[in-house]
């Protein structure tokens, strides 16, 4: 699996280049307009666009066909892009964070709470989307894969706006935002994953040719 | 001798195709071409063979196991049409990819290749030409310690030149008798070269499995007028066409054929004449 995890790195070198720097400029200038924190909701968003890119790259030489040959499972292959797909994720967060610690040090209003609340909704987003689109992915052939992919992001903003709106059903959110938001969170740490379990189901029975 | 590779009654089937019950063997220590026209099910057979697509039915073996397990798959290269690597690597980072794949991989045989190849470890394979993609891909197939090579139309779309350098690597490896080629192609002229067996599929069944010596050493076509063709003795012929200006007859022992009609003129049969006949003829 490391094998396969490498050759997705490389091909996602150049655009976490790219998205690193983009999420560090847009931090420092979304500072002057809104709280830093909340690029904690895109980041992770932001940066998993890459699997994305891995799989599309993979459909278009073949490697798919030809990884199948190597000694690689089926259930390593789906593994190992939800691995990266987490990876991404958590790569985004951290690079969001350097401008919200570098700005708090220069005094900004950058508090745990913004953070952690911010934090939670952007790795839901991002789990819950994956949850959707990774599986589909290898259901679908790339174009297709590729509108849902785009749509798995609108999709896990209702999600969690839904989950939010029961749970405001069970206490009230505003009062409990950190506690509505880590329920959230939990959810879609689990939809993820269901979701590659559903991955790896569909994949066994894929024809590859 | 062990079979490197066997295949029993695989069976699959497609909305408009059926690969019905094929089965046929890769002795150890030789080299099978697996021939047919576009579409006979040559790729399906080894995609099915390989895991790629699930089979209906059938038995495979593979180097003496019916489980294609991640321990047999180190001992199995495969190549397909084109690279089937990501364009964006560089044969460099190919090797570190698959450093971390396949646990017997050996970059020394992989440099080594590449440089008999004169392929650019550095560029990426994407500014590489069809040819230097397959011998790329070959090179790879080859730096696991590979015992059994698997070719689905690897040669087709090369130039002569390259093609001859493949084909002579594909004959030094067999030099090994634990080392094992399957070969699909339908350029015929590279299995007369290299091959030691011939399977031949049409429409998704198995024409023939022979000696390829026996093919090309013993099977004749008798060239004839329809006056002769009407004497000959139906239970000689295979298939026969119907030319404009003569018949020819597909016969399984040209000797024989010319000593019982000694006025027909009967000439060898290359094997894409045997299979033009088989597919185009009647009998």
């Amino acid at each position: 699996m490391k094998g396969v995890l490498m050759k997705d790195l490389y091909i996602a070198k150049s655009n976490i280049f790219v998205t690193i720097v983009s999420l560090v400029v847009l931090g420092f200038g979304l500072s002057f307009l809104l709280e830093t924190s909340a690029l904690l909701v895109l980041a992770p968003v932001a940066s998993t666009t890459a699997a994305f890119i891995s799989i599309t790259s993979d459909a278009a030489s073949k490697w798919n066909k030809n990884v199948i040959t190597m000694p690689v499972s089926r259930g390593q292959i789906i593994g190992e892009k939800f691995l990266f797909y987490i990876l991404l994720a958590a790569l985004g967060m951290v690079t969001a964070l350097i401008p919200c610690v570098v700005l708090a040090c220069f005094g900004m209003d950058v508090t745990f709470h913004s953070l952690c609340r911010y934090g939670s909704i952007g790795i839901s987003a991002t789990l819950l989307a994956g949850g959707i689109s990774l599986p589909c992915a290898y259901l679908f052939d790339p174009e297709k894969s590729q509108i849902v992919f785009m749509m798995s992001f609108m999709a896990s903003t209702g999600i969690i706006a839904g989950l939010i709106l029961l749970i405001n059903f069970v206490f009230p959110v505003k009062e409990n935002i950190l506690l509505a938001f880590g329920i959230v969170l939990v959810i879609s740490v689990i939809w993820f994953f269901i979701s590659y379990g559903i991955a790896v189901k569909i994949y066994r029975k894929r024809d590859i040719a | 001798m062990t079979n490197a590779f066997m295949v029993s009654g695989l069976t699959k089937s497609y909305q408009d195709f059926v690969l019905d019950h094929v089965s046929f063997t890769v002795p150890g220590g030789s080299i099978v071409g697996l021939i047919g026209e576009n579409g006979a099910g040559k790729s399906t057979t080894i995609n099915a063979a390989l895991g790629l697509v699930q089979r209906e039915d059938g038995v495979v073996s593979i180097l003496g196991r019916e489980e294609l397990d991640g321990d047999i798959k180190e001992q199995i290269g495969v190549v397909f049409d084109g690279s089937n690597y990501p364009e964006i690597l560089s044969p460099q980072k190919l090797n570190r990819v698959m450093k971390n794949i396949y646990r017997t991989w050996d970059e020394r045989i992989y440099f080594g290749l590449l440089k008999q190849f004169s392929l650019p470890s550095d560029k990426q394979i994407k500014q590489f030409s069809k040819g230097m993609k397959m011998k790329l891909a070959i090179s790879a197939a080859f730096s696991h310690h590979s015992r059994l090579l698997i070719l689905d139309e690897a040669t087709s779309g090369l130039d002569p030149v390259v093609r001859e350098d493949i084909l002579d690597m594909l004959l030094d490896f067999v030099q090994d008798e634990e080392h094992s080629i399957l070969v699909s192609s339908h350029i015929t002229s590279d299995l007369e070269k290299i091959a030691d067996y011939i399977v031949f599929i049409h429409d998704g069944k198995v024409v023939f499995e022979k000696q390829k010596d026996e093919l090309t050493e013993r099977y004749g076509i008798i060239k004839c007028g329809a006056a002769q063709f009407d004497a000959l003795d139906k239970s000689d012929i295979i298939s026969y066409r119907k030319m404009d200006y003569e018949w020819q007859i597909l016969v399984s022992d040209r000797e024989r054929a010319q000593k019982k009609y000694p006025k027909a003129l009967v000439v060898p049969a290359a094997i894409d004449e045997i299979m033009l006949l088989y597919v185009k003829g009647e009998k």
